[in-house]
């Protein structure tokens, strides 16, 4: 009897002690967030004479005001709103066009096109900036939208390719050529049989090519010179260079700028990390 | 994505220093100039120093945290798993410039609250980055990227039939013995697949340490990225020193993508 309530108890123990460490992550993985939100609500004096792990003395909504208009966030979350979409669907439908064709009209040259899009998910973009710079200027395209829209969609692409070719292989050959012998065109095949049995993979593809457009920092940093076309994350960085200490403003333009991706997560959760497993494993 | 990396090693060649590209006379051979130039300077070195910090904390510290978060989900010893999961992911999805400068704000000036708590223990201590100005750097990324190892063991952990861990258990193997015999050896494709991402991600970083150092003090947090940028962009521009670091940086991703791919035969790839 003894012998089975201590190990009663050790289990509870470790149970216990298992606990606390997953929850000391969790506040780790949380606290500098909600740090950030706390602190945009006081006023840079609060900020900088008060403790700054505490409260603020008295809730201050104005920095989120002042920090919208002098950030110009409304220009800066639709021009995020034009690169995310525009990118998104394009990778959509050339990743899906060359899906179709790398998994149901193979030819001598699939194996080497469908390789050199692979090796576009492994090579870090860092690697080529000075190059792709380069290049959009060479062309003329600097400072523009497309200049920075053609590289958005070139980045996204091997994987939107790759998990769409994956995914279209698994539909059975039998479906495309029985369309065939009924006399139906591969635009037809297309359009009737794969794209609406391919929904899923698209939202898969959407979500992981919507959470690197959004936050991606490097290329507008580097192709944008005027403020009208910049990002969110390239907005956020030159605002709070120019506003480095007035702290109230700038974490409020942090919150700002953090508020639609949490807000995304929040919803896509489940699909996020599937898709990060599934990329991992593959990639 | 291939072009920029031939017109890169191209560019890496020849003495191109601003101005038009497409039949420009001044434009001539150079050879190999540009990478002994690299390899002659110190900051190089530096910079890849750095980028083998960031690799050493992800191998030695976020994958093993990663493993260890994730063994404990996988194998149901707390409730919420998907709870915690979600949590603990949460920095990965927020931007990297939003983290850099909270945490600039959280260290990296005379007014940040690690200031505040350094002053309780030494009334007027004065900010200053010299002594390991790397460090609050390789914090944020620990901090940061520990939850996509989680998610990515999470996933591999839950595909392991657990009929082997049930026999195993009646045979009388203890919770060690199960980890160390049954589980580790069934995720050995996946732990060398995540030390390559460790270092194909140590060759990403960038907005991170734009954002928050700049690559100051005088450099010593430059990575290859930064110092790429900076030969690129910062001051009197050498493009042909710039393409030259591409390459090299292009080189070091190719060799990765081989042994990747080296990895999931001997494993048996894992679709």
């Amino acid at each position: 009897m003894a012998d089975v309530r201590g190990l009663d108890r050790s289990a509870l123990v470790s149970k216990v002690l298992i606990y606390i460490v997953m929850a000391i992550f969790t506040i780790l993985a949380i606290y500098p967030i909600l740090w950030l939100v706390i602190q945009s609500f006081k006023t840079t004096q609060d900020y900088l004479l008060n403790s700054k792990l505490g409260l603020p003395q008295q809730w201050f909504f104005q920095n989120y005001l002042q920090s919208w208009k002098r950030g110009n966030f409304s220009m800066l979350i639709s021009n995020s709103l034009i690169y995310t979409s525009v990118t998104v669907v394009s990778i959509i439908v050339f990743g899906f066009m060359a899906g179709f064709a790398f998994a149901k009209i193979p030819n001598k040259a699939t194996p080497f096109l469908s390789g050199s899009f692979i090796i576009g998910i492994l090579l870090t973009l860092q690697s080529i900036m000075v190059p792709l710079f380069l290049m959009v200027n060479a062309v003329g395209l600097y400072n523009t939208r497309i200049g920075i829209l053609i590289p958005y969609i070139g980045i996204g692409l091997p994987m939107g390719v790759y998990l769409s070719t994956e995914y279209i292989r698994s539909i059975p050959d039998a479906l495309v050529e029985s369309a065939r012998i009924d006399g139906a065109k591969y635009l037809k095949i297309f359009s009737a049989i794969i794209v609406p049995m391919a929904a899923p993979v698209a939202v898969t593809v959407a979500i992981m090519t919507v959470t690197g457009t959004w936050n991606e920092f490097m290329l507008v940093n580097i192709l944008a010179s005027s403020d009208k076309i910049k990002s969110i994350p390239v907005g956020i960085a030159r605002f709070s260079g120019a506003l480095a200490s007035d702290y109230g403003k700038q974490f409020a333009a942090l919150v700002i700028g953090l508020i639609p991706m949490l807000v995304f997560y929040i919803i896509f959760r489940k699909q996020i990390t599937k898709g990060v497993a599934a990329g991992a494993v593959k990639g | 994505m291939a072009f920029p990396t031939v017109f890169s090693v191209v560019l890496s060649l020849t003495n191109y220093n601003g101005g038009k590209i497409f039949g420009n006379p001044e434009i001539g051979f150079a050879g190999l100039i540009s990478y002994i130039k690299t390899f002659k300077d110190e900051y190089f070195y530096l910079a890849l120093k750095n980028n083998m910090y960031i690799v050493a904390v992800s191998v030695f510290g976020q994958i093993p945290l990663g493993f260890v978060l994730a063994y404990i989900l996988s194998r149901g010893l707390v409730r919420g798993c998907d709870f915690f999961q979600s949590m603990i992911y949460l920095p990965n999805v927020i931007s990297t410039v939003v983290i850099g400068i909270l945490f600039q704000s959280f260290f990296l000036n005379s007014n940040s609250v690690y200031m505040e708590i350094v002053r309780i223990f030494k009334p007027g201590a004065e900010f200053t980055l010299n002594e390991n100005p790397m460090l609050p750097i390789l914090f944020v990324i620990l901090w940061m990227y520990t939850g996509m190892y989680v998610i990515i063991f999470l996933a591999n952990l839950q595909k392991i039939d657990t009929g082997i861990i049930e026999a195993t258990k009646i045979d009388g193997a203890n919770e060690l013995q199960t980890l160390v015999y049954i589980i580790i050896p069934a995720l050995s494709g996946v732990l060398v697949t995540s030390a390559i991402l460790a270092i194909s991600g140590s060759l990403k970083a960038f907005d991170l340490i734009y954002v928050m150092t700049q690559g100051g003090p005088a450099r010593r947090t430059n990575v290859l990225s930064i110092y790429m940028y900076d030969k690129a962009f910062r001051g009197a521009p050498n493009y042909p020193l710039a393409n030259a670091i591409s390459t090299i940086m292009v080189i070091i991703s190719f060799i990765l993508i081989v042994i990747t791919k080296a990895v999931e035969k001997r494993f048996g790839g894992k679709e």
